[in-house]
């Protein structure tokens, strides 16, 4: 252990719960986006990053117009949020900085927690795969297959997994553990 | 501590960074009847592009449809057509924006309607809609070329820097569908 977090001052208890509670703000509020915009299940998450192959996968040799009648209604019709390679390609580049400056946050506190070294890196190699499977499992599902989905579902589980674990192992550790008198 | 601090920085940069949800300015179905009055009838006819065609699209506009396709929307009252209408989305770093534009039987732009923003660019298209934005775009013909299009260019010194960067985003939206226009509209 590089620090001890349940031994450290109260003002950085009380800098790492805030960041802690702060990140947990923005992933419920981030899942709340998923749900608005994706969805939870491999099927939601498929049409939104693999529409394309679930219409027409290649261009026709020559243009081809088809014409139906639509009702109104349909305009309101709330259609799927699709996010093609422009967009994903866009949001790879603004949210992978992001989730590895999150992650590297979290391995900090990670540091600073009564844990074995194997446990540890388990720990910290899970707060840096998870995302990397969620944006590996977006790309998959749009050029290989749609199944692919469940990478994307498993990437954001475990981003939320490795964010509560580390959450309530520092809240323990900092505020509720008695003190022990242990070298 | 030192580290902990930088990270909590770092993450707040990255977090400005981050493109905001979308947000509807005006439902679809209210777009249509503003922009296609009178129509009782619609058809969605969907052009989905061969390579050749595609090019031709992106060498006007530098643009590319989703998935190669095309959709433009007829209005009809009975046997009469009322226009055409189109909804052209523009990628911004802030997110899309989604530009609704219709034209008359003569090929002119009868309207044109913002219909989505992000949260974000939300209060900057606002401001480029009351400075009057979408009143020049009425009457362009589809070969205008994309210069002609620029009515961001009249909101220039009325408006702040940000809604006249999304005046532009509308702009490219409107070339977009008078290319789309000018090149497949009338392709059967």
């Amino acid at each position: 252990m590089l620090y001890d977090l349940s031994r450290a001052d109260a003002r950085v208890k009380w800098l790492v719960t805030c960041l802690l509670l702060t990140f947990a703000l923005a992933y419920g509020f981030g899942g709340w986006m998923v749900a608005l915009y994706a969805g939870f299940v491999p099927k939601q998450v498929a049409a939104t990053y693999a529409p394309s192959q679930m219409s027409m996968a290649m261009p026709p040799e020559s243009t081809v117009v088809v014409e139906h009648p639509m009702t109104m209604s349909q305009f309101a019709e709330a259609a799927p949020h699709q996010v093609d390679t422009a967009l994903l390609v866009q949001d790879t580049h603004v949210h992978v900085p992001m989730y590895g400056v999150i992650a590297a946050c979290l391995s900090v506190v990670v540091l600073g927690l009564r844990m074995s070294r194997r446990a540890a890196l388990g720990t910290i190699s899970l707060l840096f795969a998870a995302p990397w499977l969620d944006f590996l499992g977006m790309w998959l599902t749009k050029f290989l297959a749609p199944g692919f989905a469940w990478l994307t579902i498993g990437g954001g589980w475990a981003m939320a997994a490795g964010l509560v674990i580390v959450t309530v192992m520092a809240l323990w550790q900092m505020w509720l553990m008695k003190e022990r008198t242990v070298s | 501590m030192t580290t902990i601090s930088r990270a909590a920085a770092l993450s707040a940069v990255a977090a400005l960074l981050h493109i905001t949800p979308t947000v509807v300015l005006v439902e679809r179905p209210d777009a249509v009847a503003q922009l296609l009055p009178g129509a009782d009838k619609f058809f969605a006819r969907e052009v989905h592009l061969a390579d050749a065609d595609a090019h031709k699209l992106h060498e006007a506009v530098d643009w590319s449809p989703v998935d190669g396709v095309l959709t433009f929307y007829s209005g009809r009252r009975g046997t009469t057509l009322i226009g055409l209408l189109e909804f052209v989305r523009v990628d911004t770093p802030h997110g899309p924006v989604e530009v609704s534009v219709s034209f008359d039987t003569l090929g002119t732009i009868r309207g044109v309607i913002v219909t989505k923003a992000t949260v974000e660019t939300k209060p900057w298209v606002l401001e480029a809609l009351r400075a009057g934005l979408c009143s020049h775009y009425r009457g362009l013909t589809p070969t205008a070329t994309p210069a002609a299009t620029a009515a961001s260019a009249a909101l220039r010194g009325s408006v702040g820097e940000l809604p006249l960067y999304m005046a532009q985003e509308v702009d490219k939206g409107v070339a977009r569908a008078l290319a789309a226009y000018r090149l497949f509209a009338q392709r059967r």
